[in-house]
C-alpha cells in the first residue's frame, strides 16, 4: 500500500478532490454543454473563469522561468506543463468562441431581453452592444437610410412576427442522464413521458431537456 | 473568430475529450509530481503503478519512460464476450454501459457505497457529503473506466478512441497480439454501426418525443450526430403545423371536457333527486 493511501484513509478531513481538478471538470462540462446547445447558456458562476484565467497566467510565467534555467531534469517537466497548458487554452478558447458565435447569430435577441442579458459576461455584453451598433450603423449607411424613418428600426414587432431572430429552442440535443428521472417530452405525433435510468443517452428537444440539465440531473453529450 | 461549427461535438473534439480519460501506467523511470493546471500528477516510482490522464500516458510511452496497462475490457476474451452479447443476446439495443463505480467504505466495514466524486481512491462518505457539492456526479471522461481495474465485459463511453490510441502507440503492451485485438475491435465497430443504421431506419416517420440510445459510444455518437439531429429536426419542422393543430385540438378537448363534466354532474344530481 502506498503511503498516500494510508494517509488518506487515516486523515480524510484534509483530503478531498483538489479545487483544480474540480475546475477542470467544470470547465470541460461547460465546454461540452456550450458546444451542444442551440442557445446561450448562463456564464459559469462561482468565479470559475476568473480562477482559470489567473492560473493560466501564472502557469505561463512559470513556463517562462523554467525555460530560462535549462536543466535536463526539469526539461521533461517543462514539456508536460506546456502540453497541458495548450490543452487548457484550447478548452478556454473553444468555449469563448462558441459563445461569441451564438451571440453573433442572435445579437438583438440577447441584448434586448433582460434575463438573457445576464447570461453573458460583462465583456461579452459590451462586445454584443458594440457589434450591434456597428452593424446597425453600417446598414443605415448602406441602404436603411433611404427607408422612411418609421422603418429604420431593426426591432420591429408590429404584426404577428417579430423582426428579432430567436434561436430555435426545440432543436434536438443528446443528453446523458445522471440520475433516474421521468421527463415529459413533446413530439410531433405524440407527447410522451420518458422513464430514464441513470446512464441513458437520450435524444430529445432542448426545451424538454433544459430543466434537467439546469438541475444537474442530466448532462449534454 | 467565432466558431463556425454547428452545435454538437465533432470527432476531433471527442478525441480531445477522450484523452482526458485516466489510464494505469507502469513507469520505468522516477518522476516527481508535477504541478499541473488540473491538479498534481502522482509521483512516479517504478515499479508501482499510477493513474495518469491518457494524453500524459501517451507522451511518456512515446519517450519510453512508461508502459501503459490496457484496461480489462480490452482483453480479447472480454471483447469476444461483448461481441457475443451484441450479436446474439441483444440484437436491437447496444450493450449496457459499465456500472457506476462503487467502493468499500473505510468507516463502515462491509458497506459499499457509490463512489461519487473521484477517480482518486476512496475516502469516507461523511466527509464527502459535508465538504463537497453533493450534486456533483461524475461522468465520462472523469470516471475511472479505462484503468486496469475497470470491469471487463462493458464498453465505456470513450471505448473506441481509447482503444485506437492504445493500439497505435502501446501495441506492445497489449495482453494479446495487437492484430487480434484490432480485428476484434473492427468486428465490434461493424456490429454497432449496423445497429446504429438500423435504428435510424426505424426513425422513418419519427413522431415520437424521444429516442433512447443506451450504451452508445462517443465516436459513434459524433459520427451520427449530424444525421440523427438533422433527421429529428427535419421531421419536427415538416410536422410543425400538424403538431400545432394537434395541440390546439387537445386544448379544445380538455376545455370542452371540463364543461362536459359539469353538465354530467348536474344531470346526475337531478336524477338522484
Amino acid at each position: 500500500m502506498d503511503i498516500d493511501d494510508i494517509l488518506r484513509e487515516v486523515d480524510p478531513v484534509s483530503y478531498q478532490i483538489p479545487q483544480e481538478t474540480r475546475d477542470l471538470q467544470d470547465l470541460t462540462r461547460a465546454w461540452v454543454a456550450e458546444r451542444s446547445t442551440p442557445e446561450l447558456l448562463p456564464w459559469p458562476s462561482n468565479g470559475l473563469f476568473e480562477r482559470i484565467n489567473d492560473k493560466i497566467k501564472r502557469q505561463i510565467e512559470k513556463v517562462e522561468e523554467m525555460t530560462g534555467d535549462m536543466d535536463p531534469k526539469t526539461n521533461f517537466a517543462l514539456i508536460v506543463i506546456q502540453t497541458e497548458l495548450e490543452r487548457f487554452k484550447y478548452l478556454v478558447r473553444s468555449f469563448l468562441r462558441t459563445r461569441i458565435a451564438k451571440i453573433d447569430k442572435h445579437l438583438l435577441h440577447y441584448i434586448s431581453n433582460d434575463n438573457l442579458r445576464t447570461r453573458m459576461s460583462q465583456i461579452e455584453e459590451a462586445y454584443a452592444r458594440r457589434h450591434q451598433l456597428l452593424l446597425h450603423n453600417h446598414y443605415l449607411n448602406s441602404f436603411l437610410g433611404t427607408f422612411p424613418p418609421a422603418m429604420q428600426n431593426l426591432n420591429d414587432t408590429a404584426g404577428n412576427i417579430s423582426m428579432i431572430d430567436s434561436p430555435d429552442l426545440d432543436s434536438a440535443v443528446f443528453i446523458r442522464l445522471l440520475k433516474d428521472a421521468e421527463i415529459e417530452c413533446h413530439g410531433v405525433d405524440v407527447d410522451g413521458v420518458l422513464t430514464g435510468k441513470e446512464g441513458d443517452i437520450v435524444i430529445l428537444r432542448w426545451s424538454d431537456a433544459k430543466g434537467l440539465v439546469e438541475k444537474g440531473d442530466a448532462e449534454l453529450v | 473568430m467565432a466558431l463556425p461549427l454547428p452545435p454538437g461535438l465533432t470527432q476531433n473534439e471527442v478525441a480531445f475529450l477522450a484523452e482526458m480519460e485516466m489510464v494505469t501506467v507502469v513507469p520505468r523511470q522516477r518522476l516527481d509530481s508535477i504541478d499541473l493546471l488540473g491538479g498534481k500528477t502522482p509521483q512516479l516510482r517504478p515499479p508501482h503503478r499510477a493513474q495518469l490522464p491518457l494524453w500524459l500516458a501517451l507522451l511518456l510511452k512515446k519517450q519510453r519512460r512508461a508502459n501503459i496497462v490496457p484496461p480489462a475490457w480490452m482483453h480479447p476474451a472480454s471483447l469476444a464476450e461483448i461481441i457475443h452479447r451484441e450479436t446474439k443476446e441483444d440484437p436491437e439495443a447496444f450493450s449496457p454501459p459499465p456500472p457506476p463505480p462503487s467502493r468499500a467504505l473505510y468507516s463502515q466495514p462491509g458497506t459499499a457505497r457509490r463512489l461519487n466524486p473521484s477517480y482518486l481512491d476512496d475516502f469516507t462518505q461523511t466527509q464527502q457529503d459535508s465538504q463537497q457539492d453533493p450534486n456533483s456526479i461524475l461522468s465520462s471522461p472523469f470516471l475511472p473506466s479505462n484503468v486496469a481495474e475497470s470491469p471487463a465485459g462493458y464498453l465505456p463511453y470513450h471505448w473506441l478512441e481509447v482503444a485506437e490510441a492504445l493500439l497505435t502507440h502501446a501495441g506492445d503492451d497489449m495482453p494479446a497480439p495487437a492484430g487480434e485485438v484490432r480485428s476484434l475491435l473492427r468486428d465490434l465497430v461493424e456490429v454497432r454501426a449496423a445497429k446504429m443504421r438500423s435504428s435510424t431506419s426505424a426513425l422513418e416517420g419519427f413522431g415520437d418525443a424521444y429516442l433512447t440510445l443506451r450504451g452508445v459510444g462517443a465516436m459513434e455518437l459524433a459520427e451520427n450526430r449530424a444525421f440523427l439531429a438533422g433527421l429529428v429536426d427535419g421531421v419536427r419542422k415538416i410536422g410543425a403545423s400538424a403538431e400545432a393543430t394537434r395541440r390546439e385540438e387537445e386544448e379544445e378537448a380538455r376545455r370542452g371536457g371540463d364543461y362536459g363534466g359539469d353538465g354530467d354532474d348536474d344531470s346526475d344530481e337531478d336524477m338522484g333527486l
